[in-house]
């Protein structure tokens, strides 16, 4: 391509049912009241399965396709989709991980494959900036585990360019009213637990 | 260069064209029959050694099976539309039994779902799909053109030009199913399935017996073998184009005038006797075309048209070669042709400068999308739900070693290791009549149909008011939820859930069954043991019955009841609660152990045959 773009690519990936739509939801409206255009890429159908979701979101001052292989930053809600995530990034990106979330694919609870282990020194060794959170331990303490999701965009809120207004504005946006007050205090604890924000 | 007028009005006896190599000489023998078009086609289907044939009935088309049904060696039935017809004949296809089916054109839009992933799957006996279109609209309520599905489903067609080819097509179809795993196309006009001709029979064809095998990566269409098929339909296009390369239904007829003309089917007759002296390009098998040919024909002639009823198919591709043609600009592109027409059509234009420019430029062999990067990492493909009551249904189904025919839905998840419960998985609806065909072609209850209760409203209801009508045997399991939950849990009219969330009468299959004179049982899908005891009896019962097993979709209750306790002393490690699939449930070193992904449903301790797991209700089990 000729004239490179300003964009800026977030793949969320993680387990059916733990909530991608919703993380993406999030970083979409905040990077919508940074009044930026956003495209938005979702698989549905089997999400609820416990099959691998991945949702893409894509931002710019101007965004042409909605989907883009190489993404700069990932946001994974499990461990295993970590390492997923760590195969999609290129040298250089970003990957803000889960990574005391574990949930075993079927081939893993029956022996047939392990289940990777060292996500620090695969990051390394690829050349990624690795933020490696304990969200499920983040939204246990916020309330609920079902808020790994967004305790983790809490922690991802401190190496994404926008500003905690924005966050905020895309949070009452996205999240549901009922549920607005337990996932706003998950993704408080997950941007104070980064503590040198990058 | 001018046309000698004279040369068209010779007249030629039908019985004596003998202008294609493979046109059998006629000759006054006892085993030659004044047949009708569609009659023709039924005799050949016989001859072929089809041991079925299905259709709704829709003029043009209706007499294939009404003269099927009195042929030794065919049994023919009408189902319901042409979408069941079809399903039924992919049950016998499966089964490894030769199956024809025969529709009007419309009914071709009705059975299009399968259609387009049968193309997927292939088949195993032989499968024909005869569709007559009718040009004009003697009696249909619009015009269309059926060769379109050709190219749409990616599958070889026929077109047969009078009886004597609508009777040997239907072999050639039937052998080129088997050959290259396809369905095959044979597509009539209202003038050649009315019309009439002489037909000389010829020896019966046994065709070979083909087991069924089990194998999910062919038969079950989930988007991960799917996508492989994809792949393997794109490449049978371009060996199919190869065959119609050399292909003795495409003939090149020598002519002596310097034009020449490409047609297909009946119109190729038409085209003859306008212009005897041209050269001809019939076209029998019609799809994919064969480029090389019609290049050749272009070596010969200084100027080619195309003649063809309907839409420019034929026209459309013969210009994407870059080949100067005169087709639809003369000949019209609505109503019926006749040979008054095609000479009056194409006269004025032999008194015309011949066009410029004759390199034809051939499409390359598509590309196929690059495999997905290898990694070492372990896949997570979706499961069937933990706590999914109608796991039940599944572990009990296994136990009687019948082919399942399953539906799509969220229970497709059945198929997966190490549940491994499903055979095959078509479109919407399709598994019904996919077990009454099968079963009906090995004359035993060899199958059972799973689909869900969304599902079965949606096309599964014809499928079983056909196998009722047509008293199939079989046993069909309605896994209810009340929901149609793949989707993500949207209402139904067996909830009466509307998408603003009011309410209307919930329908009860039971009830619906009750009025089409289909045996029914309801039962909760929670008690297993009801659940076994229940398809145990009617695997044993001859016909036709249903079992309705009732649960909501564990992602709508989430509940927990409990969780189930391991007794180390006991479990053995069988294997009998790993084959239920609940991804709850693990191999330890010793014993299995259960996860916290456990809502205590009580499957697993159903089936251990060593009280090694009992349940332990209450959430602070876990």
């Amino acid at each position: 391509m000729s004239t490179p773009t300003d964009t800026t690519t977030v793949a969320l990936i993680g387990v059916g049912g733990q909530g991608i739509l919703l993380a993406a939801a999030i970083l979409a409206e905040t990077a919508s009241a940074e009044g930026l255009e956003v495209k938005a890429s979702e698989v549905h159908g089997m999400a609820q399965r416990g099959g691998s979701v991945v949702s893409t979101v894509r931002f710019g001052r101007k965004v042409f396709s909605p989907v883009f292989r190489r993404p700069d930053f990932v946001i994974a809600t499990e461990k295993l989709e970590g390492f997923r995530g760590l195969e999609m990034l290129h040298n250089g990106g970003t990957l803000v991980c889960a990574a005391t979330t574990r949930i075993l694919p079927g081939s893993v609870l029956r022996r047939e494959q392990p289940y990777p282990d060292d996500l620090a020194a695969a990051a390394e060794e690829r050349g990624i900036r690795l933020l490696a959170v304990d969200a499920e331990g983040l939204a246990r303490e916020a309330g609920t585990i079902r808020a790994v999701n967004v305790a983790l965009m809490g922690a991802a809120s401190t190496v994404l360019p926008f500003t905690a207004e924005s966050w905020r504005r895309g949070l009452e946006k996205a999240v549901p009213a009922k549920i607005f007050a337990v996932n706003e205090r998950a993704f408080s604890l997950g941007r104070d637990s980064v503590v040198t924000p990058a | 260069m001018s046309y000698p007028v004279a040369a068209r009005q010779e007249y030629i006896l039908p019985v004596m064209i003998l202008f294609a190599n493979h046109t059998a000489k006629v000759a006054a023998m006892d085993s030659t029959l004044f047949l009708m078009g569609n009659e023709a086609i039924a005799y050949g289907a016989a001859r072929a050694g089809a041991g079925f044939a299905y259709a709704y009935p829709g003029t043009p088309s209706t007499e294939i099976i009404e003269t099927a049904a009195g042929l030794d060696g065919v049994h023919a039935e009408w189902c319901v539309n042409e979408k069941v017809a079809l399903e039924t004949a992919v049950g016998c296809s499966r089964a490894g039994v030769r199956t024809l089916v025969a529709m009007k054109h419309v009914g071709l839009n009705v059975a299009a779902d399968p259609l387009l992933t049968l193309t997927e799957t292939g088949v195993n006996g032989g499968l024909v799909i005869v569709s007559s279109d009718d040009p004009g609209m003697n009696s249909s309520q619009n015009e269309q053109d059926s060769r379109q599905y050709a190219r749409f489903a990616k599958i070889p067609m026929l077109e047969p030009s009078d009886s004597q080819e609508a009777y040997d097509f239907v072999a050639e179809a039937f052998a080129l199913s088997e050959e290259f795993d396809t369905p095959v196309l044979l597509r009539s006009t209202t003038k050649l399935s009315h019309g009439r001709g002489q037909v000389v029979q010829r020896e019966r064809i046994e065709p070979a017996s083909i087991e069924y095998v089990k194998d999910i990566t062919k038969h079950l269409m989930v988007p991960q073998w799917a996508r492989l098929r994809t792949r393997f339909i794109i490449e049978r296009l371009q060996r199919l184009r190869q065959r119609a390369e050399v292909s003795p239904l495409n003939a090149l007829c020598e002519g002596t005038a310097d034009f020449g003309i490409i047609s297909s089917g009946v119109v190729h007759e038409y085209a003859r006797e306008a212009f005897p002296t041209a050269w001809h390009l019939k076209l029998g098998l019609s799809y994919p075309l064969p480029y090389r040919k019609i290049a050749e024909l272009y070596e010969r002639v200084s100027r080619v048209f195309v003649v063809e009823e309907l839409d420019p198919f034929i026209e459309d591709h013969v210009r994407m070669l870059g080949l100067p043609l005169i087709g639809k600009e003369a000949i019209p592109a609505d109503g019926e042709l006749d040979p008054d027409i095609v000479s009056a059509a194409l006269e004025p234009y032999l008194e015309t400068e011949p066009p410029q420019g004759r390199s034809p430029v051939f499409p390359p062999a598509p590309r196929l999308s690059d495999p997905a990067p290898e990694s070492s990492l372990p896949v997570r493909p979706p499961a069937l739900c933990p706590g999914c009551r109608h796991r039940s249904v599944f572990t009990a189904l296994k136990r009687h070693k019948l082919a399942a025919m399953g539906d799509i839905g969220c229970y497709m998840l059945g198929a997966d290791s190490p549940l491994n419960a499903l055979d095959s998985s078509l479109c919407m609806g399709a598994s019904i009549g996919m077990m009454a065909g099968f079963n009906e072609a090995l004359g035993r209850k060899a199958s059972a149909a799973v689909i869900g209760d969304s599902t079965f409203f949606h096309s599964g209801i014809t499928s079983l008011i056909s196998a009722s009508y047509n008293a199939a045997d079989g046993l069909v399991m309605i896994l209810d939820n009340r929901t149609t939950a793949m989707t993500g849990h949207q209402g139904n009219p067996g909830s009466g859930v509307r998408p603003d969330l009011t309410e209307g009468p919930a329908i009860s299959i039971q009830e619906l069954c009750d009025g089409i004179h289909v045996r029914c049982t309801t039962i909760d899908a929670k008690d297993y043991q009801a659940i076994a005891g229940a398809i145990k009896t009617e695997v044993a019962t001859p016909g036709l019955g249903v079992i309705v097993a009732q649960a909501p979709c564990a992602l709508l209750v989430r509940e927990k009841n409990g969780t189930v306790l391991v007794d180390d002393d006991r479990c053995n490690l069988c294997g009998l609660c790993l084959a239920i699939g609940c991804p709850a449930i693990a191999p330890g070193e010793d014993t299995v152990g259960i996860t916290d992904a456990c809502t205590g449903c009580g499957l697993c301790v159903e089936v251990c045959k060593r009280g090694a797991l009992t349940l332990s209700l209450g959430e602070e089990a876990s």
